[in-house]
């Protein structure tokens, strides 16, 4: 029989195979993506730098032409330059699409939380918030703030934002409740940690991955909201690619110049199409094996 | 151990081999595995997760998936299953050969009565109606020990404790008399004492029905009264095959003996010090060619990192693949050999401490 | 089988943890309520392993967690050191934690996926400060050392380990707050076999070397015996059977340990499990049956046992309690003899 203070305990080193399994790769599709998304994100941070001319500037060429090597995207009714009014629409709706989801992220994410981890009493009444914000009409509850209120970037933000809160909010909920019930986070409560802690060290980095997805997700939904709300002329006052497609939508210009609208749209296309393949292969990514063998 | 006869050969496997490609390399699941099965006996095979067993069941069941590469006969009753036309395999598996899996809920479907889903089985098969086969499976749910069967029929699984709904898979797997059932783990998921009502429905329904039977499990003790013989696997090889008693008392493998040494007896007194096997199963993806088990074991010598020993001895009778077996003059030689160095011919650490018993 | 009264108490030892008359019940919607723990009393004295053993939904684990508060207790109470656990709120509950630690039975499940396996066996340490930063590397590699994880991969995540490594780190966690009891629920059942013994001779060690007090649950009764000094048997909530871990195996009178022992596939040669006829499925918790619960199922019952409630006794003058009207009778060298 063995002494204590002798038992050889053995070291042991992690398992190899599960180690190198987990070498997961983003993918090339990840990368071209995020190239896209990079490549918009420092086109309109830059655009004043750039070479593309003020977007507002009439007759920039002949009215209603195709795309032409002066103007790439062609020019609308007026003449101005479809391309640069894309570029400085996106600056409007890329802002508009971050702050919102940002916003559904932070108040989202934390009533969801809260209602996931504490359950019970304040469980009901944080879901019950959920429900009423995801039963009443968004477009009307837009339409109401915005009519209301002013139309400057942060209002129509932020009235996007209460409406990402509930998904988010729901999505962030439903993991907590999940894991919640995870040894590890029972471990946790026998260590000591307090509530804060727990949620803050053990939940938030399991929870956060689903809800980095969706804010990738939603992000596009937003951008595809401010559209909305632009082509009821109920956004920002200002050019956004909402603003750009109204103004081509008219039942001569989808005719003659159907550039003028769908050239705002392919970009926006292209954009969406992006955050939502990002947020997939970040999901897939972080999608950890839970289980070795 | 019945010498096996062509005549009353159940099954025949043959040097079975399956492979996995991954991108990381190719999976050795299974390696020449070799068996026979008499008609009506009980074999019951042995081994952690990932030594093999269930890819070998699966693999006579026919259940692998399409990237599996297989090689090796299986001959059920003279005809190569793996070789079967399409139309003789429609009513082959399930029919003549079935399987019960670890959790009874794989197998059932939650949204449909118990009696539905046994009758469905005999409707697709043997062809019965609807009313006759609606009797049967009460028939059957009564043969496999359900009380009030009547009742049971109209049941969803969701409704059935663990033990009742493993007998309700029971019962669907004899629907058809077959002539093998395979077991894979079919009691780890229940107590012990429902345990034990399951594996004494299962040995009796084997002799009335003259079925033979593969009982698939990780614990030596299921299959000691279970079987007429037990076969250990490890890291995809069979390892040793005897009959139980021989197994338990005079094991070969250092790796039957290390595991029988290291579980908890409910004989020896409290505290008894455990004996556990250092390290842990190998991976399976591109293995040196050595002994899989050298290097977590205590007899190890240079010649077992050289090659791969082959199972031999006396088939039906003992047969182990080790060049320095247990038990016998040429082991107790190697093991003293390591424990005089204080080390095996892998390198591991070992010390007389933990080998007396 | 009912197992209520407090025989089984002890005066005369140092006795760490008391738990009486333990009752926890669970919520299952429209007012039913699972009777998990129907009143139970027991004691942990200091430096023993008490194993807990018994079926699925007998209470096993509700009776470990409760003792940590994991589990809402209905009525009873869990003295520990002058503390009743079973009052403790908030701070007051929270101070004590560092002394009650636990193993749990997943061991993958019971690491936080995303967190480097140092932070997770660090993690106590950072909660209760431990003289800010001294604790650091050195003792979180000792204890690494001392569970047989190597700490130069303290930087890897779970994932990357086998899942008698992940207990180890579960067990180095509960260690680095140096606790007095340590309580260990099922913590070996979801490993290989070849692997248990590594974990359950590693708790052996850390008892002796870190002089800790098990409570130790598991339904595999050759497990529980190996580690035990005294053992409680539960039965739907209740306890039927303590005593000593090697009397109770030896001389089990409780109709329900001989058919827990008659039900291992391999009994033991020595063991009488005579009489230990099992028959019939576990009643609901919910409407547990009247009188002795194991009265559905035991072949000596009669009318008494549908109607009384039998009470924890003494057997002889060992360390052996017995709730049971009708014991089955010790058979000493095959002779029947009460």
């Amino acid at each position: 029989m063995s002494d204590v203070e002798n038992a050889h305990v053995e070291i042991m080193t992690p398992d190899d195979m599960v180690d190198d399994a987990v070498k997961k790769r983003l993918g090339i599709g990840f990368w071209i993506a995020v190239g896209w998304l990079g490549v918009l994100v420092a086109t309109v941070a830059f655009a004043p730098f750039l070479p593309f001319g003020d977007p507002d500037k009439l007759a920039a060429g002949p009215p209603r032409t195709g795309p032409s090597l002066d103007n790439w995207f062609g020019t609308d009714a007026l003449g101005r330059d479809v391309f640069a009014r894309t570029v400085y629409g996106a600056r409007v709706s890329l802002v508009v699409g971050f702050i919102a989801i940002a916003f559904g992220m932070v108040v989202g994410g934390t009533l969801g939380m809260v209602a996931g981890y504490f359950r019970g009493r304040v469980d009901q009444v944080i879901s019950f918030m959920f429900f009423t914000l995801l039963s009443f009409p968004g477009l009307i509850l837009a339409l109401l703030i915005t009519s209301t209120f002013d139309r400057t970037l942060r209002t129509v933000s932020l009235t996007l934002g209460v409406l990402a809160v509930a998904p988010v909010g729901r999505l962030a909920r439903a993991a907590t409740l999940v894991f919640a019930e995870r040894e590890f986070v029972q471990a946790a409560r026998v260590i000591g940690a307090k509530h804060f802690r727990i949620m803050t060290r053990e939940l938030l980095p399991v929870v956060l991955i689903p809800m980095a997805a969706l804010a990738l997700l939603g992000m596009g939904v937003a951008i595809v909201a401010e559209g909305g709300l632009a082509f009821l002329q109920l956004s920002v006052e200002d050019i956004s690619w909402g603003v750009i497609i109204n103004d081509g939508r008219g039942i001569r210009d989808l005719q003659e110049n159907p550039h003028v609208a769908l050239m705002p749209i392919g970009v926006m296309f292209l954009t969406i199409l992006a955050l939502n393949f990002a947020g997939d292969r970040v999901r897939e990514y972080f999608d950890v094996r839970e289980t070795a063998f | 151990m019945a010498q096996v006869s062509a005549a009353n050969t159940q099954l025949l496997v043959r040097d079975l081999t399956v492979r996995f490609p991954t991108t990381r390399g190719t999976v050795q699941a299974v390696n020449g595995v070799t068996f026979d099965l008499a008609k009506g006996a009980s074999l019951g095979i042995v081994g952690e997760s990932g030594s093999g067993k269930s890819v070998t069941a699966k693999t006579l069941m026919n259940l692998l998936p399409r990237t599996a590469e297989v090689s090796g006969d299986v001959i059920f009753e003279g005809e190569d299953v793996r070789r079967l036309a399409l139309q003789g395999r429609e009513h082959f598996w399930g029919v003549k050969m079935t399987m019960v899996f670890q959790d009874p809920m794989t197998s059932l479907n939650p949204v449909k009565k118990c009696g539905e889903q046994i009758a469905e089985t005999l409707r697709y098969h043997l062809k019965r109606d609807k009313k006759t086969a609606l009797a049967e499976a009460e028939d059957l749910l009564a043969q496999v020990g359900i009380p009030e069967p009547g009742k049971r029929v109209n049941q969803y699984p969701h409704e059935l404790s663990g033990g009742l709904r493993q007998r309700v898979v029971i019962a669907m797997a004899l629907a058809c008399e077959p002539s093998l059932l395979i077991a894979d783990e079919p009691t780890t998921a229940v107590d012990v004492t429902v345990q034990k009502h399951l594996l004494d429905l299962l040995d009796k329904l084997r002799e009335d029905r003259g079925m033979s039977m593969i009982l698939i499990t990780h614990d030596l003790g299921v299959a000691r009264g279970r079987c007429d013989e037990i076969a250990v696997m490890y890291a995809g090889r069979l390892v040793e095959r005897s009959a139980p008693e021989t197994l338990f008392s005079d094991s070969r493998h250092p790796y039957t003996d290390a595991l029988l040494r290291s579980i908890p007896r409910i004989e020896q007194p409290s505290h008894t010090r455990l004996e556990p096997i250092p390290g842990r199963p190998p991976e399976l993806i591109n293995p040196p060619e050595q002994c899989a088990y050298a290097p977590r074991c205590r007899f190890a010598q240079a010649d077992c990192l050289e090659s791969i020993p082959d199972i031999s001895g006396v088939a039906g009778m003992h047969e182990f693949a080790c060049f320095h077996p247990a038990n016998t003059d040429r082991g107790r030689e190697a093991l003293a050999s390591n424990l005089a160095s204080g080390r095996t011919a892998t390198g591991l650490e070992i010390s007389s401490a933990g080998a007396s018993s | 089988m009912a197992g209520s009264g407090h025989a089984p108490l002890r005066e005369d030892l140092e006795v760490l943890l008391t738990v009486r008359d333990l009752e926890v019940e669970f919520p299952v919607g429209k007012g039913a309520v699972v009777h998990a723990v129907s009143g139970i009393s027991f004691d942990v004295a200091e430096g023993e392993t008490l194993g807990i053993v018994g079926e699925s939904g007998c209470g096993k684990s509700t009776v470990a967690k409760s003792i940590i508060r994991l589990n809402d207790i209905k009525g009873g109470t869990v003295d520990y050191q002058g503390n009743d656990l079973a009052q403790l709120e908030g701070e007051d509950l929270r101070s004590l934690r560092p002394d009650l630690q636990m193993i749990f039975q997943d061991p993958i499940s019971s690491l936080n996926p995303r967190r480097k396996i140092r932070q997770v066996i660090s993690e106590g340490l950072a909660v209760w400060g431990d003289e800010k930063g001294s604790w650091s590397q050195s003792r979180i590699e000792e204890l690494m050392l001392s569970v047989g994880i190597d700490p130069k991969f303290g930087d890897r995540r779970p994932h990357q380990f086998s899942g008698g490594q992940c207990q180890r780190i579960g067990i180095a966690r509960a260690l680095a707050l140096d606790p007095k009891v340590l309580i260990c629920d099922e913590p070996v059942s979801a490993l290989d076999v070849s692997v248990q013994a590594q974990v359950l001779n590693l708790l052996e060690d850390m008892k002796k070397r870190y002089g800790l007090t098990l409570l130790f649950i598991s339904h595999d009764l050759s497990v529980v015996k190996n580690v035990s000094d005294r053992i409680i048997v539960m039965y739907l909530g209740k306890a039927c059977e303590i005593g000593n871990a090697n009397e109770l195996y030896e001389n089990p009178r409780h109709p329900y340990t001989r058919a827990l022992l008659a039900a291992i596939p391999e009994p033991a040669p020595t063991v009488d499990v005579s009489e230990g006829d099992i028959s019939g499925e576990l009643p609901s918790p919910i409407n547990p049956p009247v009188g002795c619960r194991f009265n559905t199922r035991c072949s000596h019952a009669t009318d008494v046992c549908f109607t009384d409630e039998p009470e924890m006794q003494r057997v002889g003058d060992s360390d052996h309690y017995l709730a049971c009207h009708h014991p089955v009778a010790v058979s000493i060298n095959g002779q029947q003899a009460v």
